[in-house]
């Protein structure tokens, strides 16, 4: 029978490419560094192509921290991840990340301090911030009636309609938190009743959630929005760059800000083990950091390397006084397994409401 | 017997295609919802997921402020192409072919381009507005037209027209004409025939249109997040970030759990309506 054979072969294909695609990640010696997509320039890493110049990393990448997360959790082999601090300590908590022997990495010393210290975990280093960047609300100055002063002031009546936010239950629980005056990291059950109500009353205001900074810029651009909330630096700096008339508050409670680092998979031995510390090194490197920074006009984790950015990139994000800019800004600290499922909660539920 | 074994190896490619790629994987998905969060194991199993939709009330005022918008997309697109429809088969005469390859030509682009041209049609400095600018109806660009669910309503029905136009098409062509003549000859008006022996031939054709529109539309997310805002949002957008950004699997499990036992009861009243014979004579 033909058409049995036909079929047979069709089985045999379907399970091996059922196989093929069971693997993929790191084969043994491999190495594989879960990236942001577009961050893989060797621009950010030329020192370790020196050290092994026919062996260039493998990248996956990803497009935001859950799915991140959710690829390192579910069996991924990674040698190197870069996820941001508010994801941290989940890395740590499910065993998924190696403390960092920090006496292996030259450039260690130059990082900034009260940013190393998001990443340790019990006395131990296990992320080293790399690039970090503000959160604020981009403001089109000549559309509003009156500028905005405060976070609290995303709330008033007067921009009804207009305003944007970031879909992430984090960031909307942190600035709801922020104008009740109530610590987002400890807050009680009554707290956090408190603040869904908060983010409840905002709805009026709320145009939409923006998802992705090309739709944000596009937004105010068109003036369909006059705020948008949690704006970062760089799209500041396109809308400047295509004449749109904004501004980039410095909010009465303080600038919130990200910062991303790497971290080691703690599943990586020997070779791959020793790629990763000349990885790290070569990204912490100043000039690395530099050329993230002028690229994508992001912060960058040391004050050496903060120098060598573009005087424009400096003046754009207040960075002349680098130390003073990093404490006026609200870090977002690492968050508990717990508390992420009581954020998620009521973001839903704010999201759903009426 | 050779025949019949025949048929059972030729089906049996479908189905094992069928059984690898959805059966499994749906099995894979169902046993999320009984976990404890999404990297927890299966044992010991909890139903406090389930517990939880059917006693948080947002869940289910969700699905059903969902249900609303499809059912308003199914009827005001069914209201739409029927004429359309009814214009090509009784009007169109020789060219009604290619007038209804016109109609489906718009699909054959890509979808989310489709519902990004209607971004550009209803934003601030979009057509609608700058219309009513120039009228002097309005004194500055309004975006109430978009991120609203008056602007995810407006794109389905849009998106969805030539597909509920099809069926309709279809049943419209198979009705004999000699039945509208012999109406007409007994002394009918064209409305009364129109009501009496024409609406009545082509309800298949309307009734897999209305599913054809209703069914899909219910778990849309696309068009909702492009266009709806924060009022047009719908349940597939909360599958959708339980998914993604929420990394809560059991819980989006569920959510469409209950989505796909809905639509499985739509679907079985779309099967008594609708017959083999009726849609095998629609393809």
């Amino acid at each position: 029978m033909k058409l049995t054979s036909v079929f047979h072969l069709a089985v045999v294909f379907t399970l091996l490419a059922l196989m093929l695609s069971a693997c993929g990640g790191a084969a043994d010696g491999e190495f594989v560094i879960l990236e942001w997509a577009g961050y893989e320039s060797e621009a950010y890493w030329e020192p370790y192509a020196e050290q092994y110049p026919d062996q260039p990393p493998s990248y996956s990448f990803f497009g935001d921290d859950a799915e991140a997360f959710a690829k390192a959790q579910s069996g991924f082999e990674f040698s190197v991840i870069h996820p941001c601090s508010s994801w941290w300590q989940l890395y740590v908590e499910n065993g998924l990340v190696q403390p960092i022997d920090t006496s292996r990495l030259s450039n260690f010393d130059n990082l900034y301090p009260d940013l190393v210290a998001l990443g340790n975990f019990n006395g131990q280093q296990y992320f080293l911030p790399w690039d970090w960047g503000y959160e604020s609300m981009l403001v089109r100055s000549d559309l509003v009636p009156e500028m905005p002063t405060a976070w609290a002031d995303l709330w008033d009546p007067q921009y009804a309609g207009h305003v944007s936010i970031f879909d992430s239950s984090e960031v909307a629980y942190v600035v709801a938190a922020l104008t009740l005056d109530i610590d987002p990291y400890n807050a009680s059950d009554a707290d956090s009743e408190a603040i869904k109500q908060k983010l409840l009353e905002l709805k009026p205001n709320l145009l939409n959630y923006w998802v992705d900074y090309t739709e944000l810029s596009q937004m105010l651009a068109q003036g369909d929005i006059w705020i948008g909330a949690n704006a970062w630096s760089d799209s500041y700096a396109i809308l400047l760059d295509e004449g749109v008339e904004v501004e980039y508050l410095q909010p009465e409670e303080g600038r919130l800000g990200w910062v991303c680092g790497f971290g080691i998979s703690a599943n990586t031995t020997g070779a791959s083990l020793d790629k990763a510390y000349a990885y790290l090194d070569a990204v912490l490197d100043t000039q690395s950091m530099a050329n993230f920074g002028n690229e994508y006009y992001y912060g960058v984790a040391s004050e050496e390397a903060t120098k060598l950015l573009d005087p424009y990139i400096i003046e754009l994000m207040d960075l002349e006084d680098p130390v003073a800019a990093l404490n006026n800004t609200f870090f977002y600290q690492t968050i508990s397994e717990d508390q992420r499922v009581v954020i998620e909660q009521i973001w839903t539920e704010v999201k759903a409401g009426q | 017997m050779e025949k019949k074994r025949r048929v059972i190896t030729l089906l049996s490619i479908p189905s094992i295609w069928l059984l690898l790629f959805f059966v499994l994987p749906f099995t894979i998905m169902l046993l999320f919802s009984i976990r404890e969060t999404t990297f927890s194991p299966i044992f010991p199993p909890t139903l406090s997921h389930y517990i939880e939709f059917l006693t948080t009330p947002v869940y289910l005022r969700l699905l059903l402020s969902s249900a609303w918008i499809a059912f308003v997309t199914a009827v005001i697109t069914i209201l739409l192409a029927y004429p359309l429809a009814y214009y090509l088969i009784f009007h169109g005469g020789k060219h009604r072919l290619a007038l209804l390859s016109f109609l489906i030509l718009p699909a054959w682009t890509s979808y989310l381009l489709r519902v990004l041209a209607w971004k550009v049609i209803l934003g601030s400095n979009g057509i609608i507005n700058t219309f009513l600018l120039s009228l002097g109806l309005i004194d500055e660009g309004m975006p109430i037209f978009l991120y609203s669910q008056s602007a995810v309503i407006i794109t389905l029905v849009y998106v969805w027209i030539p597909y509920a136009a099809l069926p309709i098409f279809s049943t419209l062509e198979r009705i004999d004409i000699k039945l509208i003549e012999a109406s007409q000859d007994l002394g009918a008006s064209p409305l009364r025939t129109f009501l009496r022996v024409t609406l009545p031939l082509s309800t298949p054709g309307l009734v897999s249109a209305f599913f054809f529109v209703f069914i899909p539309s219910l778990g849309e997310w696309v068009t909702p997040s492009l266009v709806g805002g924060a009022d047009g949002i719908m349940y597939g957008n909360l599958v959708q970030t339980q998914f993604l950004r929420g990394l809560n699997w059991p819980m989006g499990t569920v959510m469409s759990t209950v989505l796909l036992l809905i639509v499985s009861v739509f679907t079985m009243l779309f099967n008594r309506h609708v017959t083999m014979k009726e849609m095998s004579a629609l393809a």
